[in-house]
């Protein structure tokens, strides 16, 4: 149970990772179209049509992935703790997080925003993701500290 | 053992001579059994592509090879040999080495740097290998070269494309949507530059194909050569909302497409990325139309200052491709020199040389 709670939570961090990357990737991309650059960057980095949607598909892996490592999360502290919602920061913050990408994948899904937009807001998720796995750990009282 | 070459391309001859000497596939088994029989070569590669044909030889010594294969390519096209001779180039190693490798390196094509060279190379030697034609020393030799163009493509920017306004047009609709084939394509006025820029499109694939224009007639001559769907000019705004890439090229006073018009077209579109392809002058496009976002616009001057840019790069890869096939070459001929001393026959010192 623990187990499949850290793994299920690790494995939404990497998507989550995967997501700032093509994310940050579009960026540099999108600048050396929209400047007419056909340099360096410009050859090797992909197409934007390919990071946009590879970043689509990692913001809907992790958000399934760190919904699947909650549920098992409130499953465990149910079973080893007996209540059914441990106020801890890290839940709190977790929970923040699934709201932002849940929004944030709506949004691209339903392509209310594209491009841009959706690159800047996966990498800005991303510093909510840095935030929720090492800053709690660091600066408020967790149980899930191990780092 | 030297390494002799006998031939014609694009430079030496025209292509109604080409085409009466190019070698078939089917015709290869008996063009190498001839070679073997009649011109008396144990080592033989012939190379046959649209524009060249080329007999590249493994022969103890020169004498006469040069004439037998002269009238062997003669005899393959029905022409008298002294007609054809004036169309001949022949050589021997070192020439015949630095013209191969030259070769396969696309420096010798009628488009620089091409790279469908390399595997026309590859596929005559593999032809040549299947019929047992290559030894020792066209094996090693075709090998080298085929190493030296590989060089020449990953070292040097020579095979990039942007040779034309289509051709960098092209490249940064990839680079916008990656597979472009799934994509629609407007093209709206009747620019020569504009249709040559759909054609790219087309010949990647791109098959959902609209064709917008002033005069019906012309539109739909124009979508009916490329499997698209004509409109009238009046189509523009429903257009927008569903291609991808949109290409001007009409003379026009004024704007066809505005910043506003892009704007509103937007958030109904999804907020899809538009490419637009402006070749018009005076311009299609509002310029400011490029600063929406998801819209990326590229007007005739950011195209062809592009095209220029590369140009000089080519030509500096040109002199960088030089210096890689020269060293190459070197290489391969101390290979065979000493290969040479070790049989215990001399090579090295020209037959003739005209390429």
């Amino acid at each position: 149970m623990v187990i499949a709670h850290t793994v299920c939570a690790l494995l939404s961090y990497v998507a989550f990772l995967v997501a700032f990357l093509s994310g940050a990737l579009f960026l540099v991309q999108e600048r050396q179209v929209k400047r007419k650059r056909m340099g360096w960057l410009f050859r090797r980095l992909p197409a934007l049509g390919t990071l946009d949607r590879l970043n689509l598909l990692a913001i809907g892996a992790g958000f399934g992935l760190l919904s699947l490592g909650m549920a098992f999360g409130l499953w465990g502290s149910r079973m080893l703790l007996g209540s059914r919602w441990p106020w801890d920061p890290k839940v709190l913050l977790t929970a923040v997080l699934w709201v932002a990408y849940l929004t944030l994948w709506m949004i691209r899904i339903r392509s209310t925003l594209r491009g841009r937009k959706i690159a800047l807001l996966s990498i800005l998720g991303f510093s909510l993701v840095l935030f929720t796995f090492l800053g709690v750990n660091r600066w408020l009282p967790t149980w899930h500290a191990y780092l | 053992m030297r390494i002799l070459l006998v031939g014609v391309n694009h430079r030496s001859c025209p292509i109604e001579v080409r085409e009466r000497l190019a070698f078939r596939t089917e015709q290869l088994p008996e063009a190498y059994a001839a070679l073997r029989r009649d011109a008396g070569l144990a080592e033989s590669l012939i190379l046959s592509t649209c524009n060249r044909v080329e007999i590249y030889a493994g022969v103890p010594r020169l004498d006469g090879t040069h004439e037998r294969l002269s009238a062997f390519l003669s005899a393959h096209g029905g022409f008298q040999d002294a007609e054809l001779r004036s169309h001949l180039y022949a050589c021997a190693d070192p020439q015949s080495v630095e013209h191969l490798f030259a070769v396969a390196s696309g420096l010798d094509s009628m488009v620089l740097g091409e790279t469908e060279i390399l595997h026309q190379v590859k596929h005559a030697y593999e032809q040549a290998r299947s019929h047992g034609t290559a030894g020792k020393a066209l094996n090693v030799l075709f090998q080298k070269a085929l190493n030296a163009a590989k060089t020449v493509q990953t070292k040097t920017v020579l095979g990039r494309g942007c040779v034309s306004v289509g051709t960098v047009a092209l490249e940064f609709a990839q680079k916008i949507f990656g597979d472009l084939r799934p994509h629609t394509v407007a093209l709206l006025g009747a620019g020569k530059i504009g249709e040559v820029t759909l054609k790219r499109l087309s010949a990647r694939g791109v098959s959902n194909i609209r064709v917008l224009n002033r005069s019906p007639e012309r539109a739909q001559r124009l979508a009916s050569s490329y499997g698209g769907t004509a409109y009238g000019l009046g189509a523009l705004e429903a257009q927008l909302l569903e291609a991808d890439i949109l290409i001007t090229s009409a003379s026009a006073p004024g704007y066809l497409l505005t910043r506003a018009q892009a704007a509103a077209a937007m958030p109904q579109r999804r907020h899809r990325p538009l490419c637009l392809i402006d070749l018009g002058v005076p311009r299609n496009i509002e310029p400011a139309a490029g600063t929406l976002e998801n819209v990326y616009l590229f007007d005739i001057d950011d195209l062809q200052g592009l095209v220029a840019h590369h140009a000089s790069l080519r030509q500096q890869a040109v002199q960088d491709s030089q210096v890689i096939i020269q060293q190459k070459v070197r290489h391969f001929l101390a290979w065979w020199d000493a290969e040479g001393a070790a049989c215990g026959s001399g090579s090295s010192s020209a037959l003739a040389a005209a390429p």
